[in-house]
């Protein structure tokens, strides 16, 4: 059988694993089953390595839309959510990875707690999903990235063995580190059902800085003043003119804005706004720094915009911005760029009819691969996330053989 | 290949000067810092990536094993060579290559000791975050095996956080370069799965390393109590006031008696234990930090809090804290030192179990350790000419460790697992989780050239070399 759709026998079989209403087939030919356990998950992938069915995972479809999946077998997350333990003394949390991040958020933020993961639909996003996919949004900056605080893992390998890595404590390195293998891969390795955090005290204030500038240029020398200085945000965002007329249409100038989220007493944010200096035009507290910055977060997404993220050394972040204006300027199509520009992170997305942005997102990647080293390049919404192929390659199939050695998990193309 | 060939290929390879066949050099490299011993029958000094990659196609095609070396101060005995094994050892890989001050990177060779990176940095302000206590003598080699730690670690991660790339020679002598200078490349995070592997799937030769900027303030308190029960407490009680210190360590009040007579660190001896606690970052908040992490202390039955004058009075603490393993050299032949993690609302219950295993076995057991994390350093002190002392440690150990994953913690939390704590490794893992990590071990080192007997289960070791026979996909790709 091929991804063209499951036989009437495979969704028996599916539904005698997890429940008649917990299986059904898909409009666009195959199943889709929702297992609630992990043994669950392994039954499903050990009937699909049995029948060599294709098999791809989803957890809120904000990446990637699930109705695209060309396989077999649709898994979805949303049934597991259990609660594995949730230690706020510890300030540690293990959860199914179906939850979604707002229901996480929930949970922790009733005792001061914060979770370091902030990605796009956070009422959609679920934990696999940031975790399959390495999402993050504005405070990758200040908390580093998920693979910084996940610090366990419980999956379903593509030839369906239960498995984990890591525990639950913040400090563990009994055996390999197998979150930082799962965590980015896109689910072509393994299912993953639950992981741990590592929680963060919540900031009890918080104040937003915004400065505007007439070019890229003197928002990212601002940057680098900022970096060098004493002050450690936990939010530095980059917002593009094009960016920020989508996110607040009502705005007439063209600014280039610099966002700095800072958190702590009134002192520490008096230091901000006096290191800060003469450029900053605004500051945003409560509800309107909650509002911006979720703008900031769902943009592209939000606004269902083809759009892509490059990772650049800090330095090459300015080049990178003029070189994608200057092509897209000669390409004749108009780009929106945000980023967490101080770890050399953009997020570009292309503001027009989905065919040009596709065309337009292609000859983007071409020129800026060409142009720059030491460059990561992620697509979102794509069938294949990493339109350059990775340098280790050999050593990434050398992996995906040895978890999934029947190319089940198929969901997305590893190059 | 008769092994004087392998010698003789050695030596072709990395120069004449460049391997150690005798026996009174060998017996420099047949221990590490932990408790086991082997004898390798060469050493050899590789310096440069392609000198990895020679040995290591010559091992594979010989079949003689191989294992990576830094400055041997590890405490798992994953350094250590299994007879007829060669010691592949960084002392002349030891150059800082490249440092990108605008990035905030540094490319380092694999021999490169962390303190010495940090030293070569500190004039643009810049610094290499993980510092393990062996920072003067350890290498970054070793680290990035190890995965390693330190008492800044709770702010700041483990040497994972710190790793953006690396090259890497696998098994067969390939060479391949992972992840980059930049935040995040493109593809699986072969680097964060390579660090902390224990030289199992790969030889690092060169490590992009990311450097921190030096903090505008550090305060460094030192909590001193009655009890080690108040002090335990003090350390969740730190957590809960939302605190998150660059370091919070402990030592109980044997430890730090001993400490002091040795280092002279000003720690009182009449304490049951004192925790030093450091706060890092912008003036206004660390001082307003300070101020609180007192009141939480003082609420927790704090005798005394002190605060550091100067430059000098901290150095002089931490010099108490680092030096602390060597102290207690003082007061036996040898100690075998625990790594075993907590959750840290944990670390009362296991103080206090540590106390009663103590007594149970008739043992010295010391604690110095870096509790924000719940990371434990039961230093069990015994004398390694009794074999019967040897093996009561061990059982100790064991009982130690087996609690500190019954509340829900790890048999190690910075030192790895290596020879020490392979047969542990089922307490905390399923065999489908062993499963897993050798499969992945085969995918690049399926005939075991590399560091073999480390990691896994003695039990599961009969596996290592009947596993898959190769990776199809290794051997498709040519590596």
């Amino acid at each position: 059988m091929n991804a063209t759709g499951a036989t009437f026998d495979v969704l028996h079989e599916l539904r005698a694993i997890c429940g008649d209403e917990n299986a059904r087939e898909r409009p666009v030919g195959g199943v889709y089953v929702s297992p609630a356990t992990a043994e669950e998950v392994a039954a499903v992938l050990r009937l699909a390595n049995e029948r060599r069915l294709s098999v791809g995972c989803s957890g809120g479809s904000t990446e990637f839309n699930a109705t695209k999946l060309h396989v077999d077998i649709v898994l979805h997350t949303n049934r597991l959510t259990e609660v594995e333990h949730y230690d706020h003394a510890d300030l540690t949390v293990g959860i199914g990875a179906g939850t979604t991040i707002a229901q996480l958020n929930a949970m922790v933020g009733c005792d001061q707690l914060l979770f370091g993961g902030d990605p796009s639909l956070p009422e959609r996003c679920t934990v696999g999903g940031l975790l399959a996919t390495a999402a993050h949004g504005p405070m990758r900056h200040g908390f580093g990235g998920v693979r910084d605080y996940c610090i366990g893992v419980r999956f379903v390998t593509g030839d369906a063995r239960r498995a984990k890595g890591g525990g639950r404590v913040v400090k563990n390195v009994a055996g390999y580190d197998l979150m930082k293998l799962l965590i980015g891969s896109y689910g072509t390795l393994a299912v993953i059902t639950s992981a741990s955090f590592k929680l963060f005290p919540a900031p009890r204030q918080t104040r937003t800085f915004l400065a505007e500038f007439a070019t890229a240029k003197e928002a990212l020398s601002f940057r680098d003043l900022l970096m060098r200085s004493p002050l450690s945000p936990m939010c530095l965002e980059l917002v593009s003119p094009s960016a920020r007329k989508i996110m607040r249409p009502e705005m007439e100038q063209d600014a280039w804005v610099m966002c700095v989220r800072a958190a702590g007493s009134d002192a520490v944010l008096a230091r901000y706004r006096k290191e800060l200096g003469s450029a900053v035009t605004r500051q945003l507290e409560s509800d309107g720094e909650i509002k911006m910055w979720r703008a900031i977060g769902d943009f592209a997404v939000a606004s269902a915009l083809r759009h892509f993220h490059v990772n650049v050394r800090s330095s090459d972040v300015l080049s990178a911005v003029d070189t994608l204006n200057s092509i897209a300027g000669m390409a004749g199509i108009d780009l929106g760029v945000i980023g967490r520009v101080g770890i050399g992170h953009l997020l570009v997305a292309v503001l027009g009819a989905t065919t040009e942005a596709s065309a337009g997102i292609d000859a983007l990647i071409s020129v800026l691969h060409t142009r720059f080293t030491d460059i990561g390049i992620k697509v979102e919404g794509a069938s294949n996330p990493w339109p350059i192929p990775p340098m280790n390659l050999g050593s990434m199939r050398a992996v995906k053989q040895a978890l999934d050695p029947n190319n089940v998990l198929r969901g997305r193309q590893i190059s | 290949m008769h092994f004087a060939a392998v010698i003789e290929q050695l030596r072709k390879i990395a120069g004449h000067d460049a391997v150690l066949d005798g026996p009174e050099d060998l017996m420099l490299y047949e221990y590490d810092a932990g408790v086991r011993k082997c004898t390798p029958s060469a050493v050899v000094f590789p310096q440069c990536t392609e000198h990895v990659s020679q040995i290591m196609r010559l091992a594979s095609s010989a079949g003689f094993p191989v294992v990576p070396r830094g400055a041997g101060t590890g405490l798992s005995g994953g350094a250590i060579a299994p007879e007829g094994g060669v010691v592949l050892a960084f002392a002349r890989m030891h150059r800082v290559l490249k440092v990108d001050a605008e990035n905030m990177r540094a490319m380092v060779q694999p021999g490169v000791v962390n303190q010495q990176l940090s030293d070569d940095v500190a004039h643009l302000g810049l610094y290499f975050a993980p510092d393990p206590s062996s920072q003067k003598a350890c290498t970054i080699g070793g680290n990035v095996a190890e995965n390693s730690g330190g008492p800044h670690t709770l702010m700041y991660g483990v040497t994972v956080n710190h790793v953006t790339g690396m090259t890497v020679v696998l098994p067969s002598g390939n060479v391949v370069h992972l992840g980059g200078k930049g935040s995040e490349s493109s593809g699986y995070d072969l680097t964060g799965f390579f660090v902390g592997s224990e030289g199992t799937v790969g030889v690092v030769t060169e490590i992009t390393v990311r450097l921190l900027r030096r903090p505008e303030r550090i305060a460094t308190l030192l909590g001193i109590f009655e009890t080690i029960d108040d002090g335990a407490k003090t350390v969740s009680a730190i957590t809960a006031a939302g605190i998150t210190p660059a370091a919070l360590e402990m030592l109980d009040g044997w430890t730090l008696r001993a400490v002091e007579e040795a280092c002279h660190a000003g720690y009182p001896l009449d304490a049951g234990a004192v925790l030093l606690i450091e706060l890092e970052g912008l003036t206004e908040q660390v001082e307003e930090q300070a101020e609180a992490v007192r009141a939480v202390c003082f609420a927790q039955r704090a005798r005394e809090v002190r605060r550091a004058k100067d430059e000098a009075e901290r150095a002089l603490l931490w010099k108490g804290r680092k030096n602390a393993f060597a102290a207690l050299g003082r007061l036996a032949p040898a100690y075998y030192s625990q790594d075993g993690v907590v959750p840290r609302t944990k670390i009362p219950a296991v103080l206090r179990f540590i106390e009663g295993v103590g007594k149970k076995y008739g043992l010295r057991i010391g604690n110095i350790f870096h509790a924000g994390d719940g990371n434990l350093h039961p230093l069990i002190m015994f004398d390694p000419r009794d074999p019967a002392q040897l093996e009561l440690v061990q059982i100790a150990s064991r009982d130690i460790l087996q609690y500190c994953v019954a509340v829900g913690g790890s048999i190690t939390g910075e030192h790895g697992v290596g020879l020490e704590k392979r047969d542990l490794m089922p307490l905390l893992f399923t065999d489908d989780d062993l499963d897993v990590m050798l499969s992945l071990r085969n995918a690049f080192n399926v005939a075991g050239v590399l560091n073999p007997g480390k990691l896994f289960p003695t039990m599961r070791m009969c596996r290592e070399t009947t596993g898959p026979s190769s990776n199809p996909v290794l051997q498709a790709e040519g590596m």
